[in-house]
């Protein structure tokens, strides 16, 4: 039989734009009770605004349009609350009364000075479990230092190990700092959560960006601290395998990964390639010889794979049991055969002004016997407030009204006039183009996911 | 002391990689019983880099220890019927199995979720492989770089300024520890949750780099749009993204400040209505100018000075640290945030500590263990004689 996994978990969800939400959306997909909570003054503005369907900002509602929101908050329920007004604080508490999980994202100053910090929380909900997330850490000399994903990752070490040697250390260019601070959270919330069912008690959670990354560079701070070697940015190079390298292939910016980790796969490449006595070559007979000598290993691989299509070339490496990946853009990704195939992919409703759209899982696991994703859209502005105020809390119709008049709730959120994303720039970005935009993408999803996507 | 968060959860930890390593380690650090299954030769992990003095002994590799803190280790061939029938036995007692075979291989050793069932029908049996247990990449070889590149991260791993040149893998082996966050968060949930009796969870690699993207995929879903960068950082490019200054590199990320009092960062008071400064799209149209603007202002400053001086300005600029620096950063260190244990072959470690603090339930430090440390004790907890011990040890089982 089917069932979620969370199933009756309830997660107060104060976080906003990116980390956060990414950590209580997985929340979601395994179940949990998620609701989040916006200021009608401060709504999630930068997700609200950012990718609107076919880059044209409705006219009604464009806060519920944007494509990132959607993404991030799918399976969420949403309601306004004020939490800086005294009214909107007594009714937080209220609910942190009748929830299991509070996890918010603000600077690490916010939440003491709304007078809504842990120690007053338990007050409330003596086993609540707070997670805060925050760049640095709630406490410690840097923990105002303002920070965003970039100042992350790049105080994290990660960025410094990354990118080519002749160019600066590069970014992770998706937010995937952001992406470890928020599942890093909702790992020790579960942690912690796990730690009530036994014990009874609730508890505190500090959780750094910053450490959150480091911790998955542990290998590379080792190679530090046992041997004081600091590891520097080398492209794709792999200190233990050769060939190890990202190759261009046919058609505009395509590209593939391949990656031999013994002589047999190395022999199986050399006869592929259509090169027998490369196998004999001493400068590539051994692993490290290899790794010595790949700049010329990798221009002889180039020579060759700049003859295929990088999809074609896989299935040709792959049959001969040479790992090796194509690089996959945005597109196909979303069209990539293996992951529609393993359900990757929900199609989400996501109401008049946007229509149906693929969504991928942010819990990809898939569990036997269980129903692992909510397939649910991310929440309109304010949707659940009537569900949450006045079936949860009690409250009635007139109480509602009443606390809109006041503005310590809202259906309207205020909301700066929208932006289209500036395709056209992105396009030209620098003369050489920041990225690809493909004018018949809905076309392209439709014959994946059915004709009616991106029908409004 | 207070009560580890995850006290009385046993896991077997049969994982060779390092996304099957590190969700065991996740387990073992905050509380859980984990056992590392190796094989008699010893887990693959032992033979990776970085070792300790550069000496290639399987109880020295840095890796190794960092994927197994906290952990037992027993030696058992599992590929042989008599070894098989022993992990069976340590499974009636066990919540969780981590296993990372290629798809099939657990069943050819007899193992399957279905026969682990049998013996223990509340087992959850963790399986991480590079592509899952179907579709049509199930039994493509893999590593992190291979599914790296096709979980889509790695096409926009380039520079804003060189969108066109050779995508560069992010540092380490991000696809697979991604994979055992995941994996940590997946068997947990299953564990918590009132309605499993058990569960099989069948976690792909290459899935969970996709899961990293969230709020990107809306670029195509939406706008048909397949960056190869980071194409309109917040502010305007050229800001957000990495210079050099006097010792290294800096972020030029500028947050609630605005960009405007750049100006008063780089002593030239007189920019501040510099459209260059102000306006995000004079930026973009002319980076080139931006960076002769702020550029020899930079290279005369050391990064933590460019820092301090640029957050009290409500700049979220940041320095670029090495790993090295990070031993030194005050932040880090008033947080304890490493941690410092003694090995028997590699003397005193420091590697990094806590993912989260936890204010009831810490994270401990720990050692890694040694090569089938833990072989008898955990045999003869689980009922075996030492007459059948030495007899399976002479089989060459153990």
């Amino acid at each position: 039989m089917a069932y979620k996994l969370l199933e009756g978990i309830r997660i107060l969800d104060l976080t906003t734009v990116y980390a956060g939400p990414m950590g209580t959306r997985i929340l979601a997909d395994l179940g949990a009770e998620v609701i989040k909570i916006e200021s009608p003054s401060r709504p999630d503005l930068f997700t609200r605004m950012t990718a609107y369907p076919d880059n044209e900002p409705p006219e009604k509602e464009n806060w519920n349009a944007g494509g990132y929101f959607h993404l991030l908050n799918a399976g969420k329920k949403g309601i306004s609350l004020d939490i800086s007004k005294d009214k909107g604080k007594e009714i937080f508490k209220r609910l942190v009364k009748i929830s299991d999980i509070v996890m918010e994202n603000f600077s690490p100053r916010v939440m003491d000075n709304l007078g809504l910090g842990y120690q007053e929380l338990r007050k409330v909900k003596p086993d609540i479990i707070m997670v805060s997330m925050s760049g640095l850490g709630h406490y410690g000399p840097l923990r105002d230092y303002y920070m965003y994903m970039t100042g992350m990752e790049g105080m994290s070490g990660l960025t410094y190990i990354t990118g080519h040697p002749d160019k600066p250390p590069l970014l992770s260019n998706y937010a995937y700092g952001d992406w470890m601070l928020g599942v890093t959270g909702a790992a020790a919330a579960l942690t912690a959560l796990y730690y009530r069912k036994k014990t009874g008690k609730g508890q505190y959670v500090d959780v750094a960006g910053r450490e959150a990354i480091i911790i998955h560079i542990g290998d590379v701070i080792m190679d530090y601290t046992l041997n004081g070697r600091v590891r520097e940015r080398a492209g794709n190079f792999h200190p233990e395998m050769a060939p190890h390298e990202c190759y261009r292939c046919k058609g505009e910016d395509s590209w593939i990964n391949i990656a031999v980790e013994n002589d047999e796969q190395w022999k199986a490449l050399c006869k592929l390639m259509g090169k027998e006595e490369l196998k004999d070559d001493p400068r590539f007979a051994k692993a490290e010889d290899r790794v010595k000598n790949r700049e010329e290993l990798n221009k002889i691989i180039e020579e060759w794979t700049k003859n295929y299509d990088n999809i074609e070339l896989m299935e040709m490496l792959q049959k001969e049991g040479i790992p090796a990946g194509a690089v996959l853009s945005m597109k196909q990704v979303h069209l990539n055969p293996h992951l529609i195939q393993r359900g990757y992919f929900e199609v989400i409703d996501h109401g008049k002004a946007v229509g149906k759209r693929p969504v991928g899982k942010q819990m990809p696991a898939k569990f036997l016997g269980v129903e692992s994703f909510v397939p649910k859209r991310a929440p309109l502005f304010a949707q659940d407030n009537e569900y949450v105020f006045c079936e949860l809390l009690g409250m009635s119709k007139d109480e509602l009204k009443k606390l809109e008049e006041e503005k310590v709730i809202g259906t309207v959120p205020r909301f700066p006039p929208p932006r289209p994303t500036r395709l056209d720039l992105i396009e030209k970005q620098v003369g050489k183009g920041a990225g690809y935009v493909d004018p018949n993408y809905l076309e392209e999803l439709r014959k994946v996911f059915g004709e009616d996507i991106g029908k409004k | 002391m207070a009560e580890k968060a995850l006290e009385g959860i046993k896991v077997l930890d049969l994982a060779r990689n390092i996304a099957g390593s590190y969700c065991g380690k996740l387990f073992a650090d905050f509380g859980a019983e984990v056992i590392k299954v190796e094989p008699p030769e010893g887990n693959p992990l032992r033979k990776m880099c970085p070792f300790k003095g550069d000496e290639k002994d399987p109880e020295k590799s840095g890796t190794f220890f960092y994927l197994n803190t906290n952990k037992k280790s027993i030696t058992l061939d599992i590929t042989k019927k008599e070894g098989a029938d022993v992990l069976k036995k340590l499974v009636e007692k066990a919540d969780v199995i981590i296993e990372d075979f290629e798809p099939g291989k657990m069943k050819e050793f007899g193992l399957s979720y279905e026969e682990l069932k049998n013996v223990n029908p509340k087992i959850i049996m963790t399986s991480i492989t590079w592509f899952g247990q179907d579709g049509p990449y199930r039994d493509y070889k893999a590593n992190n770089f291979v599914a790296y590149g096709l979980g889509g991260a790695m096409y926009v791993m380039r520079p804003t300024k060189w969108p066109d040149i050779r995508p560069a893998v992010l540092g380490g082996y991000q696809a697979e520890y991604t994979a055992g966050l995941i994996a940590y968060i997946a068997t947990l949930s299953a564990i918590i949750s009132p309605k499993v009796e058990g569960t099989w969870i069948d976690l792909s690699v290459m899935e969970s780099v996709t899961s990293t993207l969230t709020g990107i995929m809306a670029d195509y879903s939406y706008l048909g749009l397949s960056r190869r960068t980071l194409p309109w950082a917040i502010h305007g490019f050229p800001t957000q993204e990495n210079y050099p200054c006097k010792d290294g590199y800096v972020n030029l990320t500028p947050g609630i400040g605005g960009t405007q009092v750049i100006a008063d960062l780089i002593e030239k008071p007189e920019e501040r209505e510099n459209p260059l400064l102000v306006k995000a799209g004079a930026r973009v149209k002319e980076p080139e100018k931006f960076e002769q603007l702020i550029l020899p202002w930079l290279k005369e400053h050391k990064k933590w000075e460019i820092t301090e001086k640029a957050q009290k300005l409500k700049l979220a600029f940041a320095p670029i640290l090495s790993p090295g620096e990070l031993l030194e950063d005050p932040q880090l260190k008033e947080r304890k945030f490493f941690a410092k244990v003694d090995h028997p072959k590699m003397g005193e470690v420091t590697y990094p500590g806590a993912p989260a603090k936890l204010s009831e339930s810490p994270w401990k430090e720990g050692r890694a263990p040694l090569l089938g440390e833990h072989t008898k004790e955990v045999l003869s907890e689980a009922g075996y004689s030492e007459d059948q011990i030495n007899d399976l040890k002479e089989k060459g089982i153990i």
